[in-house]
């Protein structure tokens, strides 16, 4: 008798420590941490979640490489996270196969107007919302004030115009900067340039706007910062990995790139950190920047669409200021930017409200092939192999076929 | 005449894990690869009709409408089965799937479900809906199958794509030089390695290390070496040699590629070279030498035709090897205009999503080889005669 209660007893223990098991909803969350501070912030972020959420359980799993390629694989067969990170480059082309919830109708209630315009629409694809930004970077021009009052030039000044930019590269170099700027032979770093000159990247029906005087202005100026003024150079030609060693080793007194540089030249070089200023990209007929961005989208065939939607709505509200702080990334949601007074990131802020996300509409959601394309011919031509009219020329002939 | 049989079949049970893995892993993938380099196959696309939701939430979300509350009246006003498919879930609904969903969606039916409470569960939204269509419902979501396209993916790579061509002429002057000096300097290393002389043993190892050391290692390592300012540049800067960026550069980041396949495979060439030289009896060579053969004769006429087997087997592994080359140009080569078929396959496959156009450069890239296997076994006879 003692021992059938006893058997009793133990089975309902066992079955009350196991009900609450039975009802915890796991959601798994994936993404390629860029870095340890980022890795670090969703771990946080994921702790402080699963600490106020009995009933969900987010899991972490990130994937270290080809992010991309990883998550088509797995989407295609079925075993993709319920909420990850797209890059905005690749966006359309997830968006266009049907891969990710349309978040429009399932986030009614969300405070979208909390998010910048620029950075909604970059996860916009016909006119529905597939992914909210987890943060953002744009670009900003970097300057070594100790090199420019070495030679007592005065230093650049947010609402400078292209004109004055090019003119301060001249002085640099009469003055005896050897390599005044990197240039990088990257097409989205010439996309601001070719924006601020009124010019087009694409036309209205989506073709190449290589052939609008005004791209082909600003591609002409942005390549004899090289090839004929001699004001600029690559990074890999200067010996260095990137812009930001070019610059933390003071090879050059100017870099225009993005907030991912701040954290590198702190660590790595404290000095020239230290006398570091950024300001607003220059501007021209207009004032342009480029949007780097990552959004949360929810994998459409996800078997819990309502926790992954809270959970997606924790990730850029609450959850982002966590991620924030351990990453020194800078908030996609304005109520979290507003608490980031880190002046050196001002600049950075200021480009959301007139930047342009880094992602070119094509007819068939494919841009990768032109991009290759593109970033060829501007090597060419930095290289000084291939004239910028001929480059232009090759960009609207090919184009079309390169995102078929 | 029993006992035959029956031994027969314990050798097929032997075998049969190893036919399964070959059948799954090597000729499925092989016939499905050239199936679908026909076609428009896109991975993405595969799972475009599995949505798994909870359909009476979806219609709760979307519609507003309440199964307690709302009549049938009602609910016909307001729910259109091909909006919900096309908007709400993202389900391809288009053309002939549309058509028969409005002629043949009983909504009726549908309604005293929803009201019923009975689509209240998550579940596979095609399986569910098919009980509601009347008439063709296994046309309305059928299984995914690539747009067949038939030989139009190969007309564009051969007839319109520069970047095709640029990249099998890059694979073929990589495996043209890489094979002729690797071979050349594996035998050279073989007959030297081949000697008594102290420390063979040392020198064996050293030139064997690079091939048995991973490709992303030694990439790295080469990434330092042909960096700007980097060792290659600082020992030709005291000859007066200006800086190079070896990998940027579209002329030098292809050699520069070949010069560290071939300092890795040549050791491992070396290895069956060896193998092959010490077959070779030695009264060959006394009896050269008696005959008055220099070290050269007795190289071009001993050693040579005798390493031919060996010769035949390292060139064309080798052509092999270097016509798919992958792993290195994936590593340190950062412009298309240096990179070979192999990565631009890939690149097209994963990163342009365009996995028919990708099956059919690599079908293109498997009779290429195959050509060249064959003419490479025509033309260099195995055996000495």
């Amino acid at each position: 008798m003692k021992k059938c209660v006893f058997l009793f007893a133990s089975v309902l223990f066992f079955a009350v420590m196991a009900l609450p098991a039975f009802t915890v909803t796991e959601v798994r969350i994936t993404g390629w941490p860029g870095n340890d501070g980022e890795n670090k912030g969703i771990d946080n972020m994921v702790t402080s979640f699963n600490a106020t959420h009995p009933d969900i359980k987010v899991i972490w799993e990130p994937i270290a490489n080809n992010y991309p390629d990883q998550i088509k694989t797995r989407l295609a067969g079925g075993t993709a996270a319920d909420l990850m990170y797209i890059d905005v480059s690749i966006f359309e082309e997830f968006a266009k196969s049907g891969s990710l919830l349309p978040l429009d109708t399932y986030m009614k209630d969300f405070a979208w107007k909390d998010i910048p315009q620029p950075l909604v629409d970059g996860f916009t694809y016909n006119k529905r919302i597939y992914g909210v930004a987890k943060d953002f970077s744009t670009l900003g021009l970097y300057f070594n004030k100790a090199i420019f009052d070495k030679y007592k030039i005065a230093y650049p000044k947010d609402g400078i115009t292209y004109t004055e930019f090019y003119k301060l590269l001249k002085i640099l170099k009469d003055k005896g900067v050897t390599t005044p700027i990197v240039v990088n032979a990257d097409f989205n770093r010439l996309i601001p340039f070719i924006n601020a000159y009124g010019g087009k990247v694409v036309d209205d029906n989506l073709r190449s706007g290589f052939g609008d005087p005004n791209t082909i202005r600003a591609v002409e100026d942005y390549v004899n910062m090289v090839v004929r003024d001699k004001v600029g150079q690559t990074a890999s030609s200067l010996g260095a990995g990137w812009e930001a060693e070019a610059f933390g080793k003071e090879q050059v007194a100017m870099i225009m790139s993005g907030p991912w540089c701040i954290g590198y030249l702190r660590d790595t070089f404290p000095n020239v950190f230290k006398t570091t200023g950024i300001v607003e990209m220059p501007k021209d007929k207009k004032q342009a920047t480029m949007i780097y961005t990552v959004c949360w989208s929810v994998n459409k065939n996800t078997k819990n669409r309502a926790a992954c939607i809270e959970v997606l709505k924790y990730l850029v509200t609450g959850g982002q200021e966590i991620f924030m702080k351990a990453s020194g990334v800078l908030g996609s949601s304005l109520i979290n930017a507003a608490k980031d007074t880190d002046p050196i990131k001002k600049a950075f802020y200021a480009g959301a409200k007139y930047g342009t996300p880094w992602r070119i509409p094509t007819p068939s959601g494919n841009f990768s092939k032109a991009n290759d394309e593109i970033n060829r011919g501007l090597t060419e031509a930095l290289a000084g192999k291939l004239s910028v009219a001929d480059f232009c020329k090759q960009v609207v002939a090919g184009y079309d076929q390169w995102i078929e | 005449m029993k006992k035959k049989y029956v031994e027969m079949l314990y050798g097929y049970l032997f075998v049969i894990p190893v036919i399964i893995g070959v059948l799954l892993f090597v000729i499925y993938p092989i016939f499905t690869g050239f199936y679908y380099s026909f076609t428009n196959y896109s991975p993405l696309d595969v799972s475009r009709n599995t949505v798994n939701a909870n359909i009476q939430e979806e219609i709760e979300i979307q519609y507003n409408l309440d199964p307690s509350s709302t009549s049938l009246e009602e609910f016909t006003a307001g729910f259109d089965i091909v909006t919900f498919l096309d908007y709400g879930l993202l389900i391809d609904v288009s053309g002939v799937k549309k058509d028969i969903l409005i002629r043949n969606f009983d909504y009726k039916l549908f309604y005293s479900d929803f009201a019923g409470n009975a689509l209240n569960k998550t579940v596979n939204v095609a399986d569910a809906l098919k009980k509601y269509i009347t008439k063709d419902s296994n046309k309305v979501f059928p299984s995914y199958k690539p747009g067949f396209k038939g030989f139009e993916n190969y007309r564009k790579l051969l007839f319109k794509d520069d970047l095709f061509w640029l990249t099998i002429g890059n694979s073929f002057f990589y495996a043209i030089f890489v094979v002729l000096i690797q071979t050349l300097l594996a035998v050279i290393l073989a007959i030297s390695a081949n000697g008594k002389k102290r420390g063979v043993a040392f020198f064996k190892t050293v030139f064997f290390i690079p091939s048995i050391t991973s490709s992303a290692a030694i990439c790295t390592i080469f990434m330092i070496i042909y960096n700007k300012s980097g060792v290659l540049n600082n020992v030709l800067g005291y000859f007066g040699v200006e800086p190079i960026e070896w990998l940027v550069n579209p002329d030098t980041a292809l050699p520069a590629v070949m010069a560290m396949a071939i300092w890795t495979t040549a050791g491992y060439f070396m290895v069956t070279f060896l193998a092959g030289l010490q077959s070779i009896p030695a009264e060959m060579y006394e009896s050269a030498e008696i005959d008055g053969a220099n070290t050269l004769q007795c190289f071009t006429h001993i050693t040579i035709p005798f390493l031919r087997p060996q010769i035949v087997y390292v060139v064309i592994l080798g052509t092999i090897g270097c016509l798919q080359v992958f792993d290195q140009i994936y590593f340190l080569i950062t412009n298309m205009k240096s990179a070979t078929i192999a990565f631009y396959i890939y690149r097209t496959a994963f990163k342009y999503g365009d996995m028919g156009y990708a099956s059919g450069m690599a079908v293109v890239l498997f009779v290429i080889i195959f050509t060249v296997t064959t003419l490479q076994r025509k033309f260099i006879k195995e055996s000495v005669e």
